[in-house]
Order: structure tokens, then C-alpha cells, then sequence
């Protein structure tokens, strides 16, 4: 079976997460979620894990990073056109996100990105197949 | 094509993050890899981007948080069986990880975790195998 990642994110309102990350077009997986879990498939192997912060504690012991303050970590994602790319960054800015900075096209590259209601940090973009660059 | 994720993480090392990805078996894509950033192939969809700091603080106006004290995300890759996830945390540990905590057995789910040089966390499961039978039968 391909490897799966599972990546889990603290967030301070399930809720309010959980309509953010629909809002964007995925959909919360209700047999791996409950009232401190919301599970979502991104794809086939990519799956994210919003978890309250009583929850996030249980699974490490370490404080819980202020991801408007510190940055631990960035998420990128792929797409598979420019246009699905700007749509995510739309959906999220009009889903309560703030954008992460301006879109850059390298051309064969194009990349855009956002912070959810957390301040996490997510990169969208889009990489020309050998056979468009 | 299937959506791909690259977890991009700071590291203060380059060389020492890389040694330590590879010695889990994880190889590096060459074309994404220079002095300043390795790209390691975790799978076709999953990929780790290790940055120097100098790099990362490229990406980001905040602060980069120090892994070793705070936690913002927790990564969860998934083995086909116990041992590989005994295997895996036994490798990182060797190769200059440190430990998580201790290997969870919930029945339907075993899960172990190690840290790396950065104490960035990482956990590694893998389901019961009747569980994962089930699962596989139920997909088909």
C-alpha cells in the first residue's frame, strides 16, 4: 500500500477550522473525526488532522507553538492547473484566511499561498509536466 | 496526477539532516537539492523539503520556532507492518534521532515516534493486519 502521511495541525476553534478547511473544498472523513479530531483526505495518501489543543497535547508533550508568532513548519500542495491554484487562495481568503504573499509564476512554477484562521501556513502550486515545460 | 505534499522543515545542519533522512532509507532528489535545501523522497506523493534556516526564513516573516521546545505539527507516516515501524524509530535513533514516546499498542493501530536531529516530531504506524485485511477488502 502507498505510504500515507497524516498530518496533524493544533487549531483553537474545531469548528470554525473545520467549515475553513470545507470551505475549501475538502471533505471532513467522519469515521476518523469526533468532537477534538477533524480528519480530511487531501488526496489518496495526504490527509490533514485539525486537532482542538487539549487533543494536540495528548500527543506531545512539547508547548504548543503560536503559529501567528513562530513558524515550525510549511505545507505545500500541489495542483493541477494555475487557475486551481488561485481558487484554493480565493476560497481561503474568503473563508476568514489571510494571503500568505503575492502569486509567483517561475513560469515552468507557479506558487501562491495562505495562512488558515491559525496562522498556518499552507503553499499551493502548480508544476509544468515535462511535457508542458 | 495525484496531489503531492512537500513538508517543508527548517533544519540547522543540512548534511546531518540528510544523513539522518537516508540512513531511514529515504533517498534525495538531486534536482531539488543544493546547499541550501534537500529534497527528500518519502514517496511519488510525499516529499520533505529540508531548509537551512537562511532558506526558510525566505518562506515566512515569522520567527522560526525552535522544534526542540514547541510543536505546531505532528507527521504521521504509515508502515505495512510492526516491524517496519519498529525498524524505522531503531534507525533513527541510531542515526542521531532521539525518542518520542513510547510505542502505543491501541489494538487496531500500533504507533511509535522518534524525533530528529532538529526534534522535529515524527510518528510511524501501521494498522492491525486483520484490521488492514478488512479495510482492503471492504475498498476492493
Amino acid at each position: 500500500m502507498p505510504t500515507q502521511i497524516f498530518v496533524s495541525l493544533p487549531v483553537r476553534n474545531l469548528q470554525d477550522s473545520t467549515r475553513f478547511y470545507e470551505s475549501l473544498g475538502y471533505r471532513k472523513n467522519s469515521q476518523f473525526s469526533d468532537d477534538t479530531v477533524s480528519s480530511f483526505d487531501i488526496s489518496e495518501t495526504v490527509h490533514l488532522m485539525l486537532a482542538t489543543h487539549d487533543k494536540f497535547r495528548e500527543l506531545t508533550p512539547k508547548q504548543i507553538g503560536d503559529p501567528s508568532k513562530v513558524c515550525h513548519s510549511l505545507l505545500s500542495l500541489s495542483c493541477e492547473s494555475r487557475e486551481e491554484v488561485d481558487s484554493i487562495v480565493s476560497k481561503a481568503i474568503a473563508a476568514g484566511g489571510s494571503e500568505a504573499h503575492d502569486p509567483e509564476d517561475h513560469g515552468f512554477m507557479y506558487q501562491y499561498g495562505f495562512y488558515d484562521l491559525d496562522g498556518h501556513g499552507w503553499g499551493v502550486f502548480w508544476f509544468a509536466s515535462p511535457a508542458e515545460s | 496526477m495525484p496531489a503531492q505534499i512537500f513538508v517543508n522543515l527548517p533544519i540547522r545542519d543540512l548534511k546531518v539532516s540528510m544523513d539522518f533522512y537516508e540512513s531511514l532509507g529515504y533517498r534525495h532528489n538531486p534536482q531539488f537539492t543544493d546547499e541550501t535545501a534537500a529534497c527528500i523522497v518519502i514517496s511519488e506523493t510525499i516529499h520533505v523539503m529540508l531548509l537551512t534556516h537562511d532558506k526558510f526564513k525566505g518562506f515566512t516573516p515569522k520567527a522560526i520556532a525552535d522544534a526542540t521546545k514547541v510543536t505546531e505539527v505532528l507527521l504521521c507516516l504509515s508502515c505495512d507492518n510492526r516491524e517496519e515501524v519498529n525498524t524505522m524509530v531503531a534507525k533513527a535513533l541510531a542515526a542521531g534521532g532521539s525518542k518520542s514516546q513510547d510505542p502505543i499498542d491501541y489494538g487496531f493501530m500500533y504507533l511509535h515516534s522518534f524525533q530528529d536531529p532538529d526534534g522535529h516530531m515524527w510518528e510511524v504506524f501501521c494498522m492491525n493486519q486483520q484490521d488492514q485485511s478488512d479495510v482492503n477488502s471492504r475498498n476492493s
